[in-house]
């Protein structure tokens, strides 16, 4: 009896470390795909209109930028954005 | 009413709760978790502030979560859409985070909590902002709170007034003053989010001399600060925003050099570096930090984010700017933001008056004298107990005064990264072999790295120079000043290299029975200081309960543990199974 569950608990392992193995194959695809095209097409895209995602280059008399973060209503705070 | 605030998923996970205005509880994960820096969800705390209170989750009425994750995640895919392809491979190792916990927070909260009611997401840099100025003694004050990155912010200030905060102006992702330092916290062979108090601890080693160190020179090539103190990094020196490196090859040829490994031997080229990087850290907050006073016009000044563990900078700001009052509260970097979530939705959201000071750190969880004895009779520990708290001072005091190394565990843990008298080691600062003792023997950490004094308040301005009055903010630690020169050689063991000390003030109300051991130890030295350092092992975090801290006691080499009433001493006890030295890591 005691092997028997020694075996299935070994085999559950197994099963699951294959799991996490096959996912982190396809999230890696997946992924792949998403960023080659998904993400490079915008960028490219972008690049040839002159859009910039990140403010890298440009320099000027002062870095601040206005914020005018206060109090708003209530349902602001249940966007996550 | 009660709110809990949550903290996590970036570095320093914590959750806090607060009741009726009052901040009730408070905690780091790592401390439940035993993992430094533990990012998880913080399960294990927010169970800690419920059981506090006797309370279950029905009883709370709102959570907060620290920052906005879809404002944050619009940042992330900007970094990606900017530097394609470069950044490929931080896009494969992050995303599946992204997908699967940090914007699917709301559902984390409600499943694992098993709450029905609203959560609120405050933007990160308020979490900051609230965190320090809604729990601190100022009516009316200047912010400014710095740190890497929250959503896009790096670096905000603005004005907080009774129960209202208006953030003005901010500097964006990329530049990071925080993330400047981290950088070059890795190029020294140390752990970003980790290490960076060791290169201000270095700094003292350095040149600090703008005009004699080459570095400063070489350093500020790759910022540009204007004269309003906004700043702008050159991104070609940096590999940050699509790499999961920081310094960029650029960066190595200009310091003369490539990444230094971590157990390779720091040379004075290192120890200049880290000094050009204060120097410019300074000169940057100083000149923001004028700039600010001159928008608000407030004398007040509160600062907010991780940069304001820089205790080195903070003991400088009240003599290098305008501003007559400073304030920072006990975890200014993330940790604390889970007390700015709570703060902000009671007294600003719902618009409630402010009722609550921050006075003390003794915010997490503490062991009733019955629990100590429990597990001290299970585990066959020997111990002795003292008759009263007059015995326990007098005697602990002269174990100090003999040189011993001393654990020492009373009440609730403090709240933030410091060991602030609950949870502290403690030793002879006269004593001119105990930093090599407590290396030795306990904490096995970098050679240049100093010991902190602990000192009570009314004996503060006879052995440091601070300002007047001292600040409030060395409560915490937060501040270094210099030790007076005729007290030097008297504490060498925690005077720094440049005869400076990074001192914690202690006042009676804030922890009677601390206070008064540092007062009967100087009836035995003539000095009313003490070496407090925060009682763990080197890679792991400071302990929480009795038996993190017997354990801890046993793997090292310290001498005695005073857990409450009980005097532990080591070497009465059988030590094997408790072994924890071979953990220690940095």
């Amino acid at each position: 009896m005691r092997k028997l569950k020694h075996f299935f608990n070994g085999f559950q392992k197994g099963v699951k470390s294959f799991g996490d193995n096959i996912s982190t194959i396809i999230n890696f695809i997946l992924l792949s795909i998403v960023y080659l095209i998904g993400v490079g097409l915008t960028s490219i895209t972008a690049k040839i209109f002159g859009k910039h995602f990140l403010d890298i280059k440009k320099k000027k008399g002062s870095y601040w930028y206005d914020l005018n973060l206060k109090n708003k209503s209530i349902k602001e705070y249940y966007r996550q954005f | 009413m009660y709110i809990l605030g949550i903290s996590c998923y970036y570095h320093d996970a914590s959750a806090a709760l607060l009741k009726d205005g009052v901040v009730v509880a408070a905690a780091a994960e790592e401390r439940f978790t035993r993992k430094k820096h533990d990012v998880s969800f913080p399960i294990n705390t927010l169970n800690y502030c419920l059981k506090s209170q006797n309370i279950s989750i029905k009883d709370i009425d709102y959570i907060g979560f620290y920052e906005k994750p879809f404002l944050k995640f619009e940042r992330v895919l900007s970094q990606h859409l900017e530097m394609f392809p470069l950044s490929f491979k931080t896009f494969i190792s992050s995303m599946p985070s992204w997908i699967n916990e940090k914007i699917r927070i709301t559902n984390t909260i409600k499943k694992k909590l098993k709450y029905k009611k609203d959560i609120f997401f405050i933007e990160h840099h308020m979490a900051h902002a609230a965190g320090s100025f809604l729990v601190s003694p100022f009516k009316k004050a200047a912010i400014l709170a710095i740190d890497g990155v929250g959503e896009w912010t790096t670096t905000a200030y603005g004005i907080g007034e009774d129960n209202k905060i208006n953030l003005m102006k901010e500097i964006r992702f990329p530049s990071s003053l925080g993330l400047l330092y981290s950088t070059i916290t890795a190029y020294l062979g140390f752990e970003v989010n980790n290490s960076e108090y060791k290169i201000m601890g270095l700094s003292a080693y350095g040149l600090m001399n703008k005009e004699k160190n080459p570095y400063h020179k070489k350093l500020k090539e790759v910022i540009d600060i204007k004269d309003d103190g906004s700043y702008k990094l050159n991104m070609s020196y940096f590999v940050y925003h699509f790499a999961d490196r920081m310094p960029s090859k650029k960066l190595c040829k200009l310091l003369d050099g490539p990444v230094r490994k971590p157990e390779s031997k720091l040379t004075q080229r290192h120890k200049d570096i880290a000094a050009a990087l204060q120097m410019i850290y300074e000169e940057v907050l100083f000149k923001i930090l004028s700039y600010v006073y001159n928008e608000t016009k407030c004398e007040n000044i509160i600062l907010a984010g991780g940069c304001g563990l820089n205790s080195v900078a903070n003991g400088k700001i009240l003599k290098n700017t305008p501003f007559k009052h400073f304030w920072a509260q006990p975890d200014p970097g993330d940790g604390g933001t889970s007390i700015g979530v709570t703060s902000y939705i009671y007294n600003t959201i719902l618009n409630k008056k402010r009722n609550f000071i921050l006075k003390d750190a003794f915010l997490g969880p503490e062991f009733p004298i019955e629990s100590i004895k429990k597990f001290l009779d299970k585990n066959n520990i020997q111990y002795s107990k003292f008759k009263d708290e007059k015995e326990l001072i007098k005697k602990t005091a002269k174990l100090i005064y003999d040189n011993k190394v001393v654990g020492w565990f009373h009440g609730k843990m403090e709240f933030g990264p410091r060991a602030l008298g609950n949870r502290s080691i403690l030793s002879n600062p006269c004593n001119p072999k105990a930093r090599e003792l407590l290396n030795s023997k306990v904490k096995h950490r970098e050679k240049f790295r100093p010991f902190a004094p602990v000192v009570c308040k009314d004996d503060a301005l006879k052995y440091f120079d601070c300002d007047k009055p001292v600040p409030e903010p060395t409560d915490f630690m937060l501040m270094v000043y210099p030790i007076r020169k005729e007290w030097r050689k008297k504490i060498p063991s925690v005077t720094h290299v440049d005869g400076s000390g990074r001192l914690q003030t202690i006042k009676r109300e804030q922890n009677p029975l601390y206070y008064g051991l540092i007062k009967e130890f100087s009836k035995l030295s003539g000095i009313p200081i003490l070496i407090n350092t925060s009682f763990n092992i080197m890679g792991e975090p400071i302990v929480c309960t009795p038996y993190d801290a017997y354990k801890c006691m046993m793997g090292t080499g310290m001498d005695y543990l005073i857990m409450d009433r009980f005097l532990i001493k080591r070497r009465d006890n059988y030590q094997d199974m408790w072994n924890s030295e071979k953990y220690a890591k940095d």
